[in-house]
This record gives structure tokens, sequence and C-alpha cells, in this order.
């Protein structure tokens, strides 16, 4: 008789095991969503200045270009909608995704420590569902079923640049990727006299390597363009002690393209490829991984005049494949840009705004909307 | 292009707000439920075993008189129960009012102070107390001595009360030469007190155990700027135990009562009173293993009219903390923990089933081994000395289907991580 119970509850955890974990939106499937990388400004132009941006963190060479010793911080609250057939929820999620420091050592050579959210997996559900917990005629009582998971997989990277003259700018990078998820879950009964409500919590820790290249080279004062690449190592999972699970990190490629030719205004293109696939092996429950491409296109250019400051207004789209599917299919997701930059403190410090409307779907019925908020605050001590 | 200087204030404030306003995080998409979030805990998996080996009745208390009440009943041939109350030392000397202290030579407006629970009061008609004189040299605790003492030579006083003047404090007038007497003679003045009357009669009064002590009052003087003198119970014997002797400062003393429970029947309440102590043998995987989240004793009620089969008791159970080493079933019942404050209901004079939720006990056998505390619960009555009613059960002597059995109701844990 033993032997039988140890074998249902035995069972019952394998098929456990095999089930999804509740995510409650579209773009936070699997480990997470990407947040991108990128900095208020360069979201501003749909990511399309992005590889040119020495505060964004897709490229190393970048930094080159920062002018002098720079420190940015970022806060970048969403503001999500998530429409189903069985319901709408608005969350919000405050995120801190971005915070570099870049310092130029002499005339060439230019160090970058920064930090971003690779893939946030900040999220909370409940649902509640009958069961039946003692009598099979009588004892029908809903049960909450509620799962808080609580962090990111953070990047963290050490770049170093080269660039003699701003024709030809070249870095090198090297990524420590690094970060947990607090997992709470219980099961929540009405009647505490009769019943014990459950809790358990988790904790996964995730470490892993990689290294970046990335070259930019302006042949003339109208064009420039950018490649990089980031070579992703071995990324693991553990759980205290445990190994619980190993993937590759995704290999990163990007093209991008600026066009100066026109006074004042600033016109890019980026394409990115990513080969999140190579993250399908660290999931418990079979969730598919997709390669993707991430395009923008965006424009910056000097606006209007504001307490005797010029402002530059900025505007981009983008369209990317997130990493996670749901149901096998891919999640994709459009976005629409606009932003602003405020220089502040004669030129030592400036503000940076951007606003994004996402719009996510994975060929369903299921509808996720998305207001980012982007402030980046640069200042040059 | 030069805007007007109220137009950044205006968006610096609009941004300032809402960077204020997306501080607090709100993440619960519960709305999408279960489209985009599907059950992750499973069912729950309800299993009944035969987990009951050894269940058995034990008496509730420490003996005679350890009852927090006093039961003063006279119901024909089913219950009838007397009272004692012991005042093993009186005073002998007096203070009047700006005198000294003087011995006592008179006693007027002698009384007993009773506490009574008016609630628990049966009978509408006048119920007559009598009080007898109780003392003897016999053994302390034998009760059939202390009966052959309510006899007409012994008799001290007796008062009448209808109904409306059963209040909750309770003046009982008796004998003050009686009083007076036992003082001149420094004797021991232990009361026994009945009820007769035209009707069933039955009251509880609250006893030195509540911390109600029942007192005898009486002034020493006729004089009433003299404050009347109030006695404590006290009981000199048996000498060599003060805790017995404690609990016999005031005790019933039970005349007649419904027959007991047959020996295999397991009984809760009742007058002496008595618990149920159960224990379980249950598979470690379960405990260890799974998350239980719903427990239940399930037990088959014997019908018992013998006293107001459908009155209500409250059945109440509770988690023995007693380890191994306890192994007689009637002391590891005395040393019991709470599950919960919820109680269940049961009227003596039904049959069928009834279950107990012993879910609460789970959380706490779930962090101790069972070599070090047995999966032991103990069911006893909420009122257990203040109420004679009794429930019955079936116990594990029966056939199969009428044993107590334990169902039980667990989840898997859940491999929380990856996703």
């Amino acid at each position: 008789m033993r032997q039988s119970h140890l074998a249902v509850i035995v069972l019952s955890t394998v098929v456990l095991a095999a089930r999804g974990q509740a995510q409650g939106a579209l773009s936070l499937q699997g480990l997470g969503y990407p947040t991108g990388q990128l900095s208020a400004r360069a979201e501003g132009t749909g990511g399309g200045a992005a590889d040119f941006d020495a505060l964004s963190l897709v490229t190393p060479a970048s930094i080159a270009g920062v002018g002098s010793a720079a420190l940015f911080f970022q806060y970048s609250p969403e503001f999500r909608r998530v429409t189903t057939a069985s319901g709408t929820a608005r969350t919000t999620t405050a995120r801190f995704p971005l915070v570099a420091g870049v310092l130029p050592m002499g005339q060439t050579w230019t160090l970058g420590l920064s930090s971003s959210t690779f893939l946030d997996r900040s999220h909370e559900t409940s649902l509640s569902r009958e069961q039946i917990v003692g009598d099979t005629a009588t004892d029908t009582v809903l049960v909450t079923e509620r799962n808080r998971i609580l962090g990111a997989i953070n990047d963290v990277r050490l770049a170093l640049a080269w660039s003699r003259t701003p024709v030809f700018r070249i870095g090198v990078g090297a990524h420590v990727f690094t970060g947990s998820n607090r997992i709470l879950f219980q099961q929540l009964f009405p009647d505490s006299a009769k019943f014990l409500s459950t809790s358990q919590t988790g904790r996964i820790s995730y470490a892993g390597f990689a290294g970046s290249l990335g070259i930019e080279y302006h042949p003339s004062r109208a064009i420039g363009f950018a490649l990089s690449g980031r070579k992703g190592g071995d990324l693991r999972a553990q759980s205290g002690d445990t190994a619980i699970g190993s993937a590759r990190l995704p290999d990163h490629y990007s093209a991008s393209v600026v066009f100066e030719g026109i006074t004042g205004v600033s016109i890019s293109a980026r394409a990115a490829h990513d080969a999140w696939s190579s993250l399908s092996s660290l999931s418990s429950s079979g969730i598919q991984a997709f390669d993707g491409w991430d395009t923008g296109i965006g424009l910056e250019a000097g606006g209007p005049r504001i307490l005797q400051r010029i402002i530059t207004v900025r505007a981009g789209a983008r369209f990317r494949t997130l990493p996670f599917g749901l149901n096998g299919q891919k999640v994709s997701e459009t976005s629409f840009a606009a932003g602003l930059g405020l220089p502040l403190t004669r030129e030592r410090a400036a503000l940076d705004f951007g606003l994004q409307r996402a719009s996510r779907s994975a060929g369903s019925d299921i509808k996720e909307r998305g207001f980012i908020l982007s402030f980046g605050l640069r200042v040059s001590p | 292009m030069k805007l007007s200087s109220l137009l950044p204030r205006l968006l610096a404030t609009a941004a300032l707000f809402v960077s204020i306003s997306s501080c607090t995080e709100k993440l619960d998409s519960s709305g999408t439920c279960p489209v985009l979030c599907p059950p992750i805990g499973g069912d729950v998996q309800n299993l009944t075993l035969d987990a009951v080996v050894l269940d058995t009745t034990v008496p509730a208390l420490a003996g005679l008189g350890a009852e927090p009440s006093l039961l003063l009943a006279a119901r024909g041939d089913t219950l009838e129960t007397r009272v004692v109350i012991r005042f093993d030392s009186l005073p002998t000397t007096f203070t009047p009012a700006g005198d000294t202290a003087r011995p006592i030579s008179s006693v007027d407006s002698a009384y007993l102070q009773l506490r009574v629970d008016t609630l628990s009061i049966k009978g509408a008609n006048p119920v007559t107390i009598e009080a007898y004189d109780v003392d003897t040299t016999a053994n302390d605790t034998s009760t059939a001595a202390i009966v052959t003492l309510f006899r007409p030579d012994r008799f001290i006083s007796s008062q009448t009360f209808v109904r409306a003047d059963l209040k909750d404090t309770l003046k009982y007038y008796i004998s003050n030469s009686a009083v007076l007497d036992k003082i001149r003679n420094n004797a021991r003045f232990r009361i026994g007190l009945r009820a007769t009357g035209p009707g069933s009669s039955q009251l509880r009064i609250n006893s030195a155990e509540a911390g109600l002590t029942p007192a005898l009052v009486f002034r020493a003087t006729p004089d009433t700027a003299t404050k009347p003198l109030t006695v404590s119970p006290r009981s000199k014997t048996p000498v060599e135990d003060a805790i017995v002797a404690s609990h016999l400062t005031d005790y019933t003393v039970i005349v007649k009562a419904p027959p007991p429970a047959p020996p295999g029947v397991l009984a809760v309440g009742g007058w002496p009173p008595r618990r149920v102590y159960i224990r379980f043998d249950i598979p470690a995987s379960i405990i260890d293993s799974a998350t239980v989240v719903r427990a239940t004793l399930l037990l088959n009620q014997i019908p018992n009219d013998a006293l107001d089969p459908t009155d209500t008791v409250q059945l109440l159970p509770q988690v023995v903390l007693a380890g191994r080493v306890v192994t007689d079933p009637t002391k590891a019942a005395q040393i019991v923990g709470a599950i919960s404050i919820d109680t269940l209901k049961l009227k003596p004079g039904d049959a069928g089933s009834a279950n107990v939720e012993l879910a609460g006990a789970f959380s706490l056998w779930r962090s101790q081994k069972p070599d070090t505390l047995p999966r032991a619960v103990t069911l006893r009555s909420v009122s257990e000395g203040n109420s004679p009613l009794e429930l019955r059960f079936f116990s594990s002597e029966d056939i199969a289907a009428l044993r107590p059995r334990l169902r039980i109701s667990y989840t898997s844990r859940v491999p929380l991580g990856l996703p």
C-alpha cells in the first residue's frame, strides 16, 4: 500500500514537472522579456542608432564616441495591457534596465563598465480553480494558485574601445551574465480551519560568459556603418547548489548604417539577429525559443529651443521577434517610438526621454500592448 | 523657435508624475488566466487510509476534583450528582471595626457564595439545595463514603430557589449555628450539597479550578460596620499530596450516572470526563514528499440517548505533544497542543459519520520525525468537566466499514525553477 502511495506521488511530480509556468503575458514567456539593452536615446530612434550610441550596450565600439567621461542611468517603466478571451490584465513593471560608466583614457582608448537587463522575468499571476479536496461528492473548493517570480538575467560588460579618429572605431567586450529569479508559489484555500494553504519558495541563479566585438566606420561625414557581434558561452542555472540546466548564450550579430547628410538630421537603420534558440534547453517544460531578427529605423533631429537649449527630437519604428514562443508560435513585437533629448547644465548632463508603444502578437487572439517610458540621465563629472 | 516658459514646466511636471506613479509595480496579470497562466499545482489527490494503530478512551483530567465545574444534578434515574466543598480551616478570631482582634463568639448571615453558569441550568421547576455535614475520616477520594453521609443526622440546612432566583452569583444561606459550632470546636467544615425538588434539575457551579472559588461568608458580629468574613475552601487532606488536596477543596460526587460506554467504544465527554487518544501510522512518503492540504479523521458515531441526546457537544481535536517516551496514552493525552479553534458540533443521540479536521496536526508533523513525535491526536469535548454529555464512536476494533479512518488530501510539490 505504501509503495502505491509513493508511486502516485512520484507520478504526480513527474506530470507537474512537464507543466508550463504561468507567465501572464506574451512578452514574458520562457526566461522573460528582452529589454533590448538600448539607451533611451536609441529606443527613441527605434533602435536604429543603437550601434552608434555610446550608452547602448549592443556594441563595444561605440563607447569610443562618448567624448567625455560619463555616467548613465536609465529608468524604464512599462505599462502593459494583455487581452485574452478570458479577460484583460493591466500591469506596471518598473525596470532599471541600464547603468553604465564610460571613461576615456587618453586620446585613443575608452573603457566602459555597464550592466543591463538581458531577460526580465518579473511577473505575478493568480488563478482560481475548483478542486475536490476530501469527499468527492461534497468537498469542492476554490483553490487560488498564486505564482510570483521576481528577477532577471543581467549582462555585465567590461568594454575597451580604440579610436584614433572619428572615422574608425573598434571595441571588444567581456560579458558576465548573472542574476536570479526568486519564485514564490502558493496554493491558498478558503477555510484555514479545514485546509492548509501551501507556500513554496525557490531561487534560480544564472551564470554565463560571452565576448563581443564591434567596429564602426565613417567613410565620410554623411554616412557611417557599424558591425558588431557577441559570441555566447555557456549559461548555467542553479538552484541552491544544484545545477538545474545549462544552455548556450545566444549569439548576436548586428549591422547598422547612419546617414547624416542633412544638417542637424541623423537617419539610422539597424538589423540584428539573435540566436535565441540556443536557450531552448534551459527549460523544464519544453518552451520553444526562436531565433529572431530585430530591425529598426529612426530619425534624430535638432528641434525646438526651450530655455535656451536645443531639444533633440527622435522618432523610430522597430520590429523584432521575441525569444520565447507561445504554444509553438513566435511572438513578434512591433513598436513605434518617439523621444526627446535635453541638454542640462552646460552640456555636463543630459536627459533623454523616450516613449514606445509596443504591440505583441503570437498569431492568436491574444493581444498585448505596452507603453514603455524611458528616462535616461547622463552625467559627465 | 521659442516656446513659452510654461510648456517646459508642464512637461517636467508630467514626466515627474508619470515617474512617480510607475514606481509602484503592479505585476499581477491574473486577468489573462487561464489562457496565459495554466494551472501549476496539479490536482489535489485524495487518499483514505486505515492509519489508526491505537485508539482508546482515557480519563480527561487528573483525578477527582480536577474539573473546572461542580455539577449539582437531580435528574431522576438518569443522573444524580452532589457537590462537596471543604473548609478545613475556619477563622477563630475577627477584628471589629476600630477595635483589636477578638475570638468569634457568634455567627450571623452565613452563606455560601456560589458562581453559577446560568446558561447551563436545566429544569424549570424550583430546586431545593440541601446542605449536609460530610466530614469524615474515610479515604479522601472515596465518593461512596461521602454519599452515605447525606442523611438526616448530618443535615445542616436547605434553601429553595425558583428558576428566577438562580443568578450567576448565588447566595446559599447556611445554618449559622453549624458554622459557629465548627469554629468553636476548631473542626473541619465540609459541606455536601444535594439538589432535590419536584422535577428534574441540573446546574453547574464554577469550581476553584475555574478560578471562581466558592466561598463561605458570615458576620462574626451583628455590627454592620464590621466587614463580613470571607473564607475560601481549603482541604488539609490528603496530607502527603498537596496537589490532590488542592483538587479536593471542591469536587463533584456521582451518585447515579448513565452506564459508561462499553469497552471498545470511543467516548468523549461524560462525567467524569474522558478523551479519546488516537495514534496513526502515516506513510512517511505522504508527509515528507507531498504537501498535505487537508486531513480528516472519519469517525462513525454511535447514538447515546442516555442524557440530553439532542443537546450539542463541541468536539475539539488536539495534537499530542508527548514524545515517544510517554508510552501511556492516558498521560500522553494530557500533553496536547491546539490544532484549530474550530470545533465539530455533534449531538450525542445522532448516528452516522463525523468528520474531524486534522490538517493543523500535519503542519507540526511535517517538521517533526515520528521517532520524536508520534502521530497522535486526542478528541475532547470543549465542555470537558463542565457537562455530563458524552459522544460515542466506533473504534478500530469494529468492522472495517465503521472503523476510524484517515482521509488525506495532498498535492505534490511543484518543481519551482526553469520555465
